[in-house]
């Protein structure tokens, strides 16, 4: 059980630190699967471990929203890659204080 | 309803004229304004045949109604109003032409008959507020009609302003009669004041209060400063409004308040006292102006100082008498004055005048039946109401024998001032450059008909024992006072002292001011009269100045309490500066700050 959940805690933090430490906008969209992945994995260890299925259902619907999620953020970043030229996310830090 | 159209008409006017007189060609505006305000006229006259009447809403604000009452007192009142009104309209017409602000000068001047309207119709106080506040912006309006020169503007404010203080007293005195008798509505506090044997004590100030008011608007001592300044608006207005009517309007809230007056004999006296001391102040200051409008405009002070000393006595009626002889006479100076500068092309000073009897034979008519008149010829109306308010000193219950030696003496000196003002405008030799021409017919007409009421109007009410048409038309609505009854005899040899001492201020006004050899006295005395007595001056050391003063020690501290918003103000200016150093717009620096967070918020956690 905790192995589970120690692979899951490391799967987040690879996901985190992709996050914060890639500019590629694919890559960092990946980075956040990752994250979203791992905790499915620690829903889904919970779950077995408690001997109840809420948690499992709850990661199955984790995995339809995050197909959902993929689609819209992929398009926006084909859009932004053809307005654009670039997949960087630092272009596209316009807001700024 | 017909009440209400009384006032609506000249209003409706105001606002036409005000937002489309613009368009209108010239005379147009002048001819719509006089149009409705003559028809006021004929409903003010319809609505007296009809026996009176009165219009009110119910509810208007909480126990107050809004009533408008026309009884023979506020009928009397409106007729010298709107007639006197409409023949000024007419005259402006000739006068006003070619100004640009033609249709906005007939707009504020309908809006001053409205207003007026609504004062005189008033059936209750805060009614008659509305109206006494009304007239008070339409003479401020008026008064700096030529704003874009700073002293005309000035002079407005100074009448506003000075008028504010007596309008304190008034909205003070009502609310005195409201706590004490919880009515406002004038026949209600009659009826209150006739039933109720104790007086309460506070009535006296109620009374007393009214009466600053009234000191206001009517420019008596010792807020009288406004009104030689007011001479600034265009002339039509002094004769309108600084003249005719709306100074007057004092004098009519002491008659309206008449029951209320009748009981007050130390507020009377006093009124009495400020009376004769504004008649002898303005005489005295009129004799040596040297501006045309001006010298008129201190004997209106004078007039009305008179009408005070009759209210001040208890002789209602004489005070109203006076109040309509006064406005045809003295509408009729104005609008003579008016025609004089009119004809020298805005020349005011009288030194650059006379020998205008050859030039302007129909003006020099008029000027002539006017100061007569106001010098009390006799058998001229002057005449008439001056010797009434007079002889009313000695038989009224709260006159005395000081008093009428004090009024035939003011009497005196207006005989010499008015022949003055005559003799230095029309006779002797022209002394200016300008080519004198006499005025249109559409400003002499509306004369004749003032000279015909300034010479005539007298005969309304005679002493006995002839005819005396006004007191029984009046006596209904004003407080019954005992009058002393007087002998025919000894009424009519007063009236012969006032006419011998009337003449012989004429004869001698015309022999001083012919012969030009003033004695040095007198040369000083001319001094301090053309300056009025340097009461500006002193009111502008003792309150003026340290009001000045005031606020500018207060514009400091203004200043310091800004500063500390100010620096308030700025200090959260730089922090939101610094603070938008965070936002670098990277989604990067945003989320490791956001992981910080976490972390900082799961170690707190842990380790709690």
């Amino acid at each position: 059980m905790s192995y589970y959940l120690l692979l899951s805690a490391l799967l987040f933090a690879i996901g985190l630190y992709g996050v914060l430490a890639r500019r590629t906008a694919i890559l960092i969209f990946m980075s956040i699967e990752l994250m979203l992945n791992s905790a499915n994995l620690a829903l889904v260890s919970f779950a077995r471990s408690s001997g109840n299925l809420e948690g499992q259902v709850m990661a199955l619907l984790v995995i339809a929203l995050a197909a959902a999620e993929v689609a819209v953020g992929l398009g926006i970043i084909v859009a932004v890659f053809r307005s654009r030229e670039s997949t960087s996310v630092d272009d596209l830090a316009e807001f700024r204080g | 309803m017909l009440l209400l159209l009384i006032i609506l008409l000249p209003l409706l006017g105001f606002a036409y004229l005000g937002l489309f007189g613009k368009g209108l060609r010239e005379p147009l505006p002048g001819i719509i304004a006089s149009t409705l305000t003559g028809i006021s006229f004929l409903l003010v006259v319809a609505a007296l045949f009809a026996g009176g009447g009165s219009w009110e809403i119910k509810d208007w604000l909480p126990g107050i109604p809004f009533s408008l009452v026309l009884d023979h007192l506020s009928g009397y009142m409106g007729l010298v109003v709107t007639g006197v009104g409409f023949l000024i309209h007419v005259y402006a017409i000739g006068y006003m032409h070619g100004d640009e602000g033609f249709s906005r000068f007939f707009a504020y001047l309908n809006f001053f008959i409205a207003m007026m309207m609504t004062l005189v119709l008033a059936g209750s106080y805060p009614v008659m507020f509305i109206g006494w506040e009304g007239v008070g912006l339409a003479s401020f309006l008026l008064i700096g009609f030529w704003y874009t020169e700073k002293k005309n503007a000035d002079s407005a404010r100074k009448a506003f302003i000075t008028n504010r203080i007596g309008d304190l007293g008034f909205l003070l005195g009502m609310a005195l009669l409201y706590s004490s008798f919880g009515t406002l509505s004038i026949s209600g506090l009659r009826e209150a004041l006739e039933s109720s044997t104790v007086l309460p004590l506070s009535l006296g100030l109620a009374g007393f209060l009214l009466f600053v008011g009234a000191v206001g608007k009517s420019a008596q001592v010792p807020l009288m400063v406004w009104l030689p300044d007011a001479m600034a608006g265009p002339t039509p207005v002094s004769a309108l409004i600084h003249a005719a009517t709306m100074v007057t309007a004092g004098v009519y809230l002491i008659a309206r308040s008449s029951f209320l007056y009748a009981n007050l004999q130390d507020v009377s006296y006093f009124i009495a006292l400020i009376g004769i001391t504004t008649a002898a102040y303005g005489a005295l200051s009129a004799l040596g102006q040297w501006d045309i409008k001006k010298i008129i405009a201190y004997s209106t002070i004078s007039q009305l100082g008179y009408m005070f000393l009759a209210v001040g006595v208890g002789a209602y009626w004489i005070a109203l008498f006076h109040v309509m002889t006064h406005a045809f006479y003295k509408a009729l100076l104005f609008l003579a004055s008016g025609s004089v500068i009119h004809a020298l092309g805005g020349e005011q000073d009288v030194r650059k005048m006379g020998g205008l009897k050859k030039y302007l034979p129909r003006t020099h008519l008029h000027g002539l039946a006017g100061a007569l008149s106001l010098a009390g010829f006799p058998l001229l109306a002057g005449f008439w109401s001056k010797d009434a308010i007079i002889t009313a000193t000695l038989n009224y219950p709260f006159g005395g024998i000081g008093l009428y030696v004090a009024g035939l003496t003011v009497a005196f000196l207006t005989a010499i001032y008015a022949m003055r003002w005559y003799v230095l405008v029309f006779l002797g030799e022209y002394k200016g450059d300008a080519h004198p021409h006499e005025s249109p017919s559409v400003m002499t007409i509306p004369n004749d008909v003032l000279a015909l009421g300034a010479v005539f109007a007298g005969f309304l009410a005679l002493p006995k024992p002839f005819w005396n048409l006004i007191e029984p038309f009046l006596a209904p609505v004003l407080a019954h006072v005992e009058v002393h009854e007087m002998s025919l005899g000894m009424e009519w040899g007063l009236i012969t002292l006032s006419a011998v001492v009337a003449l012989t201020g004429l004869y001698l006004g015309y022999l001083a001011f012919t012969r030009w050899a003033l004695p040095k006295w007198y040369l000083t005395f001319q001094t301090w009269s053309e300056n009025a007595f340097y009461i500006d001056l002193v009111y502008n050391v003792l309150i003026v100045n340290p009001l000045k003063e005031l606020s500018e020690i207060w514009a400091l501290l203004d200043g310091l309490l800004d500063s500390g918003y100010l620096a308030l103000a700025g200090l959260s200016g730089w922090l939101g500066e610094k603070l938008a150093w965070l936002q670098a717009g990277y989604v990067r620096v945003y989320g490791a700050l956001m992981v910080l967070g976490l972390v900082v918020m799961l170690v707190w956690g842990v380790l709690r």
